[in-house]
């Protein structure tokens, strides 16, 4: 089971590898032994990570949890699984029309460095002008859309530069 | 639920216009709105202080429970109709609280043509009572009205839904248990008189208020019979000989005060259970709204924007989020109350017109109100798309909608174009309440599309006719049919029409909701079950 916990705005994937004999986890790939979980009731907890003791405060709030460590406050908070899946998606190479239409502006050209959530360019449907964001950050390789012209749906109408390995 | 998170920008360029613009919508709505509740001529208003008679909204002030809310319907209605001399359509309707009850204000309007019905008034006192039956909601009138507008006799006295409909509709009240006590301020003429008449309850005002089927000119005329307005249907008369009306008060605020005890003695109907929770405001700030919808109809926007500021601390369970994506379904809050929004992104597809319908079941399986926000240009066209059923997937959803159980309550958001509007509870579908933003615009197709389509038809007609196209008389029909077009798609024309309950402030949304929802909840819930659903 994958957890996905937002902490301070950063999100960590959190794979649970065994629970015993000690509590072996996966944060963003790389493991983790936690061992002694001891709760003193009043909120301040002890535990023991990789054989080094860390002691915290916890108190939990509706959306996840506020963790109080080493004299400063972090806000951890589980993503919903339900609003996760419709943000997800993301990663893809192109900007595919989603529907039939014609393209009324192209904003970007080849050669432009783009930021995820972008408009690459803007399409009209069904009296309905739509943003075409860049799915990722990255480079623009290719503009298939000409401004006026006609697009069947899934035509590509631009294209990001593979990502450099590393 | 967790919490939506928005993505807007409060400091983009794209933000501050929109932003600018809907502001200057709003103040115009708010100027309109201003005008045809107080603006009269001067002549009326001495005429009214002549009479000792207060104006119709100082008499629901007295009538409501101090320090509760009035929601107002179809404030703007007739607004477009009859050179603008009628505003309000000559009366006021509203929902607020009376010695402790949800009940339906209906008040003629004495200060224009001296409360004479116009068909549009006819129409909106229809829609009033039917909102009353709908949500068992009992009536309180206040009644000051020379009658029907003599000269519009036709639109407003023979058709099904015109004046016989508001006594029909009274009688069906009083058979449903549902109360009506009438408050008789100023005359009661003709089929108004049936107004008291066919009441549970009336008061009726000495000196000022009368009660006649025909007023001293028309008598005089029918038989030649002298008689004065007290001696044909004033208070002493009525209460004492006809009985035709019940208590007599020696003024106006006496008539109000006999009136809050009358209603104070009413059984409360059991109200049905719907889910709650405690309210909680929006987390995100609700006048954002007027940044997020955008200055031009074209552009498309995330409604999730719009939910996230209307629910209750902006928590929104989405159903299905990776389906259907251009219909976006869910569960929230709105004061309190539960409810599953229906939210157009886009055009109906099949698979969001599928969603949609399904929706709507697991809401009527779990006796969850419906809300739909509309923002919709239509169900895809193309072969593609018919090939795989997006008619017979529309009239899923068009099915699912029309036979839910659940009340229904409709926003018109931005735009409302062609079967879209079917699908998403337009005003055909008895929605409980359907209220409309400034910027809404509504109609069969857009103004540019039914000019392209009929200028399309002429030069068709054209060249099988002569073979020669006039262009100049086509680009003359394109500019005549879109013009007219681009007055009859204004939500001004919409709700003067009283196809809507009234044009509303967004930032009014979630109180107008949560003032609608606990009124339907008067009413038990439908029957369940649907037809034949085409697969």
């Amino acid at each position: 089971m994958v957890l996905k916990l937002d902490l301070d705005g950063t999100v960590h994937h959190v794979t649970i590898l065994a629970r015993r004999p000690h509590l072996v986890l996966s944060v963003d790939g790389r493991r983790h032994v936690v061992e002694n979980l001891d709760e003193a009731g009043d909120g301040s907890r002890n535990l023991t990570v990789d054989g080094e003791p860390v002691a915290f405060a916890r108190a939990g709030s509706a959306d996840g949890a506020i963790i109080r460590l080493n004299g400063r406050s972090f806000a951890l908070r589980r993503l919903d699984a339900a609003a996760e899946a419709s943000a997800a998606g993301g990663g893809a190479n192109v900007v595919r029309a989603p529907m039939p239409g014609t393209v009324v502006v192209v904003h970007k050209r080849v050669g432009d460095k783009v930021q995820r959530g972008e408009t690459v360019v803007t399409i009209e449907s069904m009296k309905l002008q739509m943003k075409l964001d860049a799915p990722r950050d990255g480079e623009i390789a290719e503009i298939a859309a000409r401004e006026g012209e006609g697009f069947d749906k899934d035509a590509v109408l631009a294209r990001l530069a593979a990502p450099a390995e590393g | 639920m967790s919490r939506l998170q928005s993505s807007i920008n409060t400091a983009s360029a794209d933000f501050r216009r929109n932003e600018a613009h809907n502001r200057r919508l709003v103040a115009e709505f708010k100027a309109k709105q201003e005008a045809a509740r107080h603006a009269r001529p001067q002549r009326d208003l001495d005429r009214l202080a002549r009479q000792q008679k207060m104006p119709q909204r100082k008499r629901i002030e007295m009538l409501l429970d101090p320090g509760t809310p009035f929601l107002e319907l179809s404030s703007l209605a007739a607004n477009m109709a009859y050179g603008g001399e009628s505003p309000s359509a000559s009366s006021i309707v509203g929902i607020g609280m009376v010695s402790g009850r949800e009940v339906m204000i209906r008040a003629d309007d004495p200060t224009v043509k001296g409360g004479a019905w116009y068909p549009l008034t006819v129409k909106k006192i229809v829609r009033a009572l039917d909102i009353a039956m709908e949500n068992r909601l009992p009536v309180v009138h206040l009644c000051d009205s020379a009658g029907g507008f003599l000269q519009l006799q036709s639109e407003l006295f023979p058709d099904r839904y015109m004046g016989g409909r508001i006594f029909r509709n009274q009688s069906m009240l009083s058979k449903m248990g549902v109360k009506q006590l009438a408050l008789v301020f100023g005359h009661c003429t003709a089929g108004g008189a049936y107004i008291p008449g066919l009441s549970d309850y009336s008061v009726i005002v000495r000196g000022t208020g009368a009660v006649f089927l025909g007023g001293p000119p028309l008598v005089k005329a029918a038989t030649g019979e002298d008689v004065t307005v007290e001696e044909l249907g004033g208070a002493e008369m009525h209460t004492s000989v006809s009985g035709t009306c019940d208590y007599p008060a020696d003024s106006e605020e006496h008539a109000i005060e006999i009136g809050r005890d009358i209603v104070s003695q009413w059984d409360r109907l059991p109200r049905w259970e719907a889910q709650r929770e405690a309210p909680e405001e929006p987390f995100y700030d609700p006048a954002e709204i007027y940044g997020i919808v955008p200055d031009d109809i074209k552009k498309a926007f995330d409604m999730r924007e719009i939910i996230a500021r209307i629910v209750d601390g902006s928590r929104f369970h989405e159903y299905k989020p990776n389906y259907g994506t251009t219909l976006v379904c869910g569960f929230a809050n709105i004061w309190g109350f539960k409810v599953g929004i229906l939210a157009n992104n886009g055009v109906l597809f099949n698979d969001s017109s599928i969603k949609g319908a399904h929706f709507i079941e697991l809401c009527n399986q779990n006796n969850t109100p419906l809300v739909f926000l509309q923002n919709i240009t239509g169900y895809m066209v193309g072969r593609e798309y018919e090939r795989r059923g997006i008619t017979k997937d529309g009239a899923k959803m068009i099915m699912a909608q029309s036979c839910s159980r659940v009340p229904k309550f409709t926003v018109m958001c931005n735009g409302s174009f062609g079967a879209g509007n079917y699908g998403m509870c337009g005003r055909a579908f008895d929605g409980r309440f359907l209220f409309s933003w400034p910027n809404h615009q509504i109609g069969v197709m857009g103004g540019d599309q039914a000019a392209n389509t009929l200028a399309e038809v002429k030069a068709n007609q054209m060249k099988r006719n002569g073979g020669t196209v006039d262009q100049r008389a086509i680009d003359q029909l394109w500019e005549e049919t879109r013009k007219a077009y681009q007055e009859q798609l204004s939500a001004y024309h919409s709700t003067s029409e009283l196809w809507d309950d009234g044009i509303i402030d967004p930032l009014d949304t979630r109180n107008a909701l949560g003032v609608a929802i606990s009124a339907s909840l008067n009413a038990p819930l439908g029957p369940p079950g649907y037809g034949v659903f085409r697969f």
